[in-house]
């Protein structure tokens, strides 16, 4: 049996079940991996930008597509206490002019991504972010581990 | 280091077989749009006399990015519902296509990521002349979106057993990976994708956009806002992850850039914002 792999967009939310493969692409955009370890359920968020400025999509930021993702899982029957995170991405140009806000999208969205899952009291397990290298992550719903393909190798996150 | 592959580089490009090819039509009618006495009747017959490109041609004429809603059965209605700018952009996606929708390996690329990149890096182009009240440069910056990364196919083979060394010199010697690309393999994607724009016969300032787009302050000021336009809009989808290869973010975004086509924060910032939109728009066209 071949198992279902899912891609995920960008700015786009998506939540599944053991054994599906959620996958998806980072630059300096973040994905956040929610996983409930007793339930082999979990979701990714592929974030854009930290917080909203005038747009209604709350799947873009990290402020309102994390609170959005662990809702969906609750309301599938997901635990709070069973769930953990892993995070990806965040990347930077390799140089940028300092004072453009433009080069900082990856580190805010880091940065907005941890202080958010801290106030949902979600533990950050693994994480694979910043750099300037562009990210390929497979979630693995079958035990919630992590692959990350970065610049031509790859890296396993197993905890969950 | 690496003097072989530098070697077979400059035999591949010495040998213009060896470079992709582009049908003459394309090039007659990129340059046909920059004389102000050319007759609408002459190209649409030139366009039609090649059935293969005049299917996708219809095809891409009909997507709602361009035909906005429009029918369009011909070569003909295409030129004077559309105009000689927009079938000019037309003819090159559907042309390029063939050259851009592949896997790329060294920049370890799947089917279709570096096609989507380039359409994406085209559209965005676009946009930004046309909100900057810069229309003029609007079908030129799409048109230079479109191939900018044209080089990337034919650098690709060397890259893919370059590649540690590749990305160790941009870390070792804090370049960026064309920089490294130019260190270790003698010639860069950009150099490569002038060459082939070269032997296509591609206007000087399409040449410049391909050339300089990772290099926008090296560009000479004649083409300074095109290139300035693709390069922001070439960072913008970098860092969306869209089409984002092995070779990453390891780029430079250009001050000088940004200030040469005007934008400001917020309007950067928005642009990268509105990716998932462009990408949509993008797909109707792929």
């Amino acid at each position: 049996m071949s198992i279902e792999l899912v891609n995920v967009g960008v700015a786009q939310l998506k939540i599944a079940s053991s054994p599906v493969i959620l996958r998806t692409i980072l630059g300096s955009c973040v994905g956040i991996c929610i996983y409930d370890r007793n339930k082999k359920m979990g979701g990714l968020a592929h974030v854009l930008l930290s917080k909203a400025t005038n747009d209604s999509q709350p799947e873009k930021f990290a402020e309102t597509a994390i609170p959005a993702l662990i809702e969906q899982l609750l309301r599938q029957g997901c635990k709070r206490d069973f769930m953990s995170a892993k995070i990806a991405g965040g990347a930077s140009m390799f140089k940028f002019a300092s004072q453009t806000p433009l080069g900082l999208i990856g580190e805010n969205n880091i940065s907005m991504t941890k202080k958010i899952l801290e106030e949902k009291k979600i533990p950050i397990v693994g994480e694979d972010t910043g750099g300037s290298v562009g990210r390929v992550i497979d979630f693995f719903l079958e035990d919630g581990r992590l692959k990350v393909k970065a610049g031509g190798h790859e890296e396993y996150y197993y905890k969950v | 280091m690496h003097e072989h592959i530098k070697e077979r580089i400059k035999t591949v490009i010495a040998n213009l077989n060896a470079l992709p090819s582009m049908p003459e039509v394309v090039t007659r009618i990129i340059n046909m749009v920059n004389d102000p006495n050319v007759d609408f009747k002459l190209v649409a017959e030139e366009i039609s006399r090649d059935q293969a490109i005049t299917t996708n041609i219809l095809k891409i004429a009909n997507s709602a990015y361009f035909s906005k809603g429009k029918e369009i059965a011909s070569v003909e209605k295409a030129l004077v519902t559309l105009g000689m700018k927009e079938v000019k952009d037309i003819v090159v996606v559907a042309a390029t296509k063939q050259v851009l929708d592949k896997p790329v390996i060294g920049y370890d690329l799947a089917k279709g990521e570096l096609w989507k990149h380039n359409v994406a890096v085209a559209m965005l182009a676009k946009k930004i002349a046309i909100d900057k009240k810069k229309k003029n440069l609007a079908d030129l910056v799409f048109t230079g979106g479109i191939i900018h990364d044209v080089g990337k196919t034919v650098l690709a083979i060397y890259v893919a057993s370059t590649f540690k060394d590749l990305i160790q010199s941009t870390v070792d010697n804090q370049i960026t990976f064309a920089q490294a690309e130019q260190l270790l393999l003698g010639f860069d994607h950009q150099e490569i994708g002038q060459i082939i724009l070269k032997k296509w016969q591609f206007p000087e300032s399409l040449q410049n956009i391909v050339r300089y787009h990772h290099d926008a302050d090296d560009a000479p000021q004649s083409d300074m806002e095109a290139v300035a336009i693709v390069h922001v809009a070439n960072t913008i989808c970098q860092m969306a992850g869209i089409g984002i290869g092995g070779d990453g973010l390891y780029y430079e975004l250009s001050g000088k850039a940004i200030e040469a086509t005007g934008l400001d924060d917020t309007e950067l910032q928005h642009y990268y914002g509105i990716t998932p939109e462009l990408l949509k728009m993008a797909k109707q066209i792929m």
